[in-house]
């Protein structure tokens, strides 16, 4: 569901009145779960399975992993394997029930349909760890179950294609004999193959859980309503932004305080998210897929106009899709974090990305970037730890070559920009606006492989903005007029006479505009281009 | 990734999972945005009222600023088929005049001839006037459309004397009645029920019949959707800024730098005055046999499970529901076209719907089937045949004793 769509709008006059009527309640919750489960099930039920058995994995092994000792005391483990001698009962059961499961799961495999049997090992090497994990009462353990398993689903509908596909060309290449099977084959039970939108954000959501209450920084949360709520929370369960069990878990914890501001500022957020959406990125993506769809019959003009265009396109795209979300979170009175914060007025590509995508930006470097070492090692450590985050970063977004290069780039950018910065003249001397000039050129040469169909086409774009004639680039005016517009506000906003646009003319002005142009000229339908990340 | 340098303490905390864990840090607060568009109740209320005075207003006022040049014989041009809100603005302006307005699709329109070899063209040359008949039929109409424009954009079409075509065309085959379960993409899918009676192959997702149904009850979408059909080409203005030329590689954007308020010239296009894909003179404007056709077979859909048929039924109740007074003029079929052996399907349809219109009351004419060189195709009669059918129609008696 799109919330740019009339069935959300439908959705919504269902699902928030009954959630006020309910405030006194304790079913507020409940059905704030099942309105989740219902938002993610109208794109797909069956996949509706994956979210709820990354969240009663995830929540159980969190459960496990307060039954362990902290402190990593050794524990008799030839006397529970053969006396079944626990000091935590949970444990005892944990153990037997993953044991007999591994068993049992082993034995379908076997005897069960072929098509279900390498479904079935994986499972049972997963329930076996488990078996370990109350075994040894290792809080470890059971950490890493939660990440094979959230990382497998993620690899299995992302990236398992894209391995397959590669490494069959590799293995032709040497002449083996080998031909790795479609992972579509291991679909069971006749499901069809299909990245599961928003995988990326929920489980990345869930595998934080369990890694910060892993490190203690969380409690645990003992009721599973309120966990699979954090999990599924509708608003920013397709494409984020990513939370983290600190922030928003609290906020389950009783019904939120009913205010009139909840529904100016969410609706605020989210009339200017729509805009983004359907106003200017819808609008910029008829322009960037003309000429990224066939690039070899556009000279440079359009080549670059275009690129120039996609980076506006995805960033009101995905950061409309946040306004939204969060103004939606915010009419139930819940508090979703800021996902960007003027990107493009960045001075630098450390600062674009503390600007860009700021949820996952956090949490790569929380949970790859810190664990890698960070910045403790020294210049060239941290370069490397730098290098690998953004490569990771890349590989996330999508089991696409382009997607790894730009990874890539933007890690060689910021080491490069890091450099620079180091430099007094560059740091004192050279302006602002000559800084974010450039940080704006390079991200935009970026998006060229961000965008791009494949690794040639991106190469051919590359190629012929340098090198290609002159044509008439036929950007329509309109498009440049908002563009312009847009981008004027953000300085103006970044200014010192920002308190300009916090008058209520403008304020009122605007708003009337945007809602006006909504129903003048914008510009359709069309699914937001992060759910297929 | 944000290089900022990480804090120490996290990383310790990290670094010993064996330690007891840290309290738990409070949530930092949220900020609200990077933008100013934040409105206060107050802001708020002022920016609906605003906007809906504009939404209101607009509508009213354009009517009254933008010509719209109709005439005797004026018929909706083929480009604005789809201008609904159009249309409803000429329905106000010829109902209570004592015209008497014809509906119906192409037949009606006049799909092969000039406006001045229509139906109610000739219909008005009977009765010696120029403009007592009003032809309102749209092109590429069918029953379920009819139905929804009649209900949704002809609300004041009220006590009025109304001529209702009924083109068994319709019914010739599930799939001109719209009964294939395999999708098809048709004319005026706007028109057609959205949720109710299934269209089973009208599978646009809910949120694209949802937005259908919200545009028919909102004044100012649907003048909205005039402004795209009169002066950007049926496009939305954003599409149209981007519109190709379609001959050249890689193609041309004419409209890239226009102003696109430069368009809005506040005057209805008209049809062009020679047409030449319509009137005599035009080479589609010829008798059907003369490229070798031969007779057809059809597959009747029987009324008890027609769609369109169920859609004409309901057109007639809501026309009668509104007090107009109905005559339903049932053809002209071209029953030279049909197959020997089809014929009796054919005539059982005819008469079913004949029973159900008797049972109503309604006045209904069957014009006698015209000379086969009369006919253009299955349904549609060239300019002469539209002269022959006024005639037949005219010199009925139940006409002539509906028409007093």
């Amino acid at each position: 569901m799109l919330f740019h769509t009339w069935p959300f709008l439908i959705f919504l006059l269902v699902v928030l009145p009954m959630f006020f009527a309910l405030r006194k309640t304790r079913l507020w919750l409940p059905w704030l779960t099942l309105a989740s489960y219902f938002f993610y099930g109208w794109w797909n039920p069956y996949y509706l399975l994956l979210v709820i058995y990354s969240t009663l994995l995830d929540f159980g092994l969190v459960a496990l992993m307060d039954h362990c000792p902290v402190d990593g005391k050794r524990v008799n483990v030839m006397g529970r394997l053969t006396r079944l001698r626990f000091d935590d009962r949970v444990l005892k059961i944990a153990f037997l029930g993953s044991a007999f499961a591994a068993l049992g799961i082993l034995a379908l495999a076997v005897v069960g349909p072929k098509t279900l049997r390498p479904t079935m090992a994986g499972f049972s090497v997963l329930v076996l760890l488990m078996a370990l994990g109350a075994l040894y009462s290792s809080r470890k353990i059971w950490l890493l179950i939660s990440l094979v398993n959230n990382l497998a689903l993620l690899i299995f509908f992302k990236y398992a294609r894209f391995f397959v596909e590669n490494l069959n060309v590799a293995f032709s290449w040497v002449h083996l004999p080998l031909k790795l099977a479609d992972p579509s084959t291991l679909m069971p039970l006749g499901f069809q193959y299909l990245l599961p939108v928003g995988i990326s954000f929920f489980t990345f959501q869930s595998l934080s859980y369990t890694i910060d209450f892993y490190f203690g920084k969380v409690h645990r949360e003992r009721n599973l309503l309120r966990f699979a709520t954090f999990v599924c929370f509708f608003p920013q369960l397709m494409a984020g932004p990513i939370e983290r069990a600190r922030n928003l878990l609290p906020q389950f914890n009783q019904f939120p305080p009913v205010r009139l501001q909840n529904f100016t500022d969410g609706a605020s957020l989210f009339l200017v998210g729509l805009f983004k959406k359907l106003a200017l990125a819808n609008y910029l993506a008829f322009y960037v897929e003309r000429v990224y769809d066939n690039p070899s019959a556009f000279g440079a003009p359009a080549l670059f106009l275009a690129t120039v265009a996609f980076g506006w396109q995805i960033f009101f795209d995905f950061s409309g899709y946040t306004d939204m979300a969060r103004g939606v979170a915010k009419l139930m009175g819940f508090n979703l974090i800021l996902n960007f914060n003027n990107p493009y007025l960045a001075t630098g590509l450390g600062d674009f990305w503390s600007r860009w995508h700021i949820s996952l930006s956090s949490w790569f470097r929380d949970y790859v970037y810190i664990p890698l070492g960070g910045n403790r090692g020294g210049t060239l450590l941290t370069y490397r730890n730098l290098f690998i985050t953004f490569f990771i970063s890349g590989i996330w977004h999508g089991a696409n070559w382009t997607f790894m290069i730009w990874g890539i780039l933007h890690g060689l950018g910021v080491l490069i920009t890091r450099e620079l910065e180091r430099a007094e003249f560059y740091r004192e001397r050279v302006p602002k606006l000559l800084k974010q000039f450039g940080v704006f050129l390079f991200v935009t040469f970026t998006w060229i492989f961000f965008r791009a169909d494949s690794l040639g086409d991106a190469m051919l774009i590359v190629r012929r903005i340098f090198t290609a004639t002159w044509q008439d680039p036929q950007i329509p005016a309109l498009m440049l007029l908002l563009i312009a517009f847009i981008w004027l506000y953000q300085f103006l906003y970044e200014s010192k006479v920002r308190e300009v646009l916090a008058t209520g003319l403008v304020r009122v002005s605007l708003a009337a505009f945007m809602l006006l142009y909504l129903c003048v000229c914008s510009s359709g339908g069309g699914a937001f281009i992060y759910f297929q990340f | 990734m944000e290089i900022i340098s990480p804090t120490p303490k996290p990383i310790n905390t990290a670094a010993s999972p064996e330690g007891v864990p840290a309290p738990v840090p409070a949530p930092a607060p949220v900020p609200f945005g990077v933008n100013e568009m934040r409105l206060n109740a107050r802001q708020w209320v002022a920016t609906l009222l605003i906007v809906g005075f504009v939404l209101l207003l607009t509508p009213w006022l354009w009517e009254r600023i933008e010509r719209f040049d109709t005439g005797p014989d004026y018929r909706i041009p083929y480009s604005l088929s789809k201008d609904y809100w159009l249309y409803g603005r000429r329905m106000g302006q010829v109902v209570g005049h004592n015209q008497t307005i014809v509906l119906g699709d192409s037949v009606v329109w006049g799909e092969y001839v000039a406006p001045d070899g229509t139906l109610s063209h000739f219909l008005n040359k009977e009765a010696g006037t120029t403009n007592r008949f009003v032809n309102m039929g749209i092109n590429g109409m069918f029953p379920l459309a009819q139905e929804g424009l009649v209900e949704y954009y002809g609300k004041s079409l009220r006590n009025q004397k109304v001529i209702l075509q009924c083109n068994v065309l319709w019914m010739t085959s599930p799939k001109a009645d719209l009964s294939l379960d395999k999708e098809d993409v048709f004319n005026h899918s706007s028109l057609v029920p959205q949720f109710s009676p299934r269209i089973p192959c009208y599978k646009a997702d809910a949120s694209e019949r949802l937005s259908v149904v919200v545009q028919r009850e909102v004044g100012f979408l649907q003048w909205v959707g005039h402004l795209q059909n009169a002066y950007f080409d049926q496009k939305n203005i954003a599409v149209w800024t981007l519109e190709e030329d379609g001959a050249s590689s890689p193609p041309t954007h004419p409209n890239s730098y226009k102003n696109p308020l430069a368009q809005i010239t506040l005057v209805v296009p008209s049809a062009p005055l020679d047409n030449p894909q319509r009137g005599p003179k035009s080479p589609r404007h010829k008798p059907w046999s003369t490229d070798g056709k031969g007779t057809t077979r059809f597959e009747w859909v029987g009324l008890d499970a027609s769609l369109q048929w169920h859609a004409v039924q309901l057109t007639v109740n809501r026309l009668i529901a509104r007090g107009n007074d109905v005559l339903v003029v049932l053809g002209p079929f071209n029953e030279h076209l049909m197959a020997e052996d089809n014929r009796q399907e054919f005539h059982k349809i005819r008469d079913g719907i004949l029973l159900w219109l008797n049972e109503k009351k309604i006045p209904t004419i069957v014009p006698e089937t015209l000379p086969s060189e009369l006919y253009a195709d299955a349904s549609h009669p060239l300019t002469a045949g539209y002269e022959l059918l006024a005639k037949h129609i005219y010199a009925d008696d139940r006409f002539r004793s509906w028409q007093k």
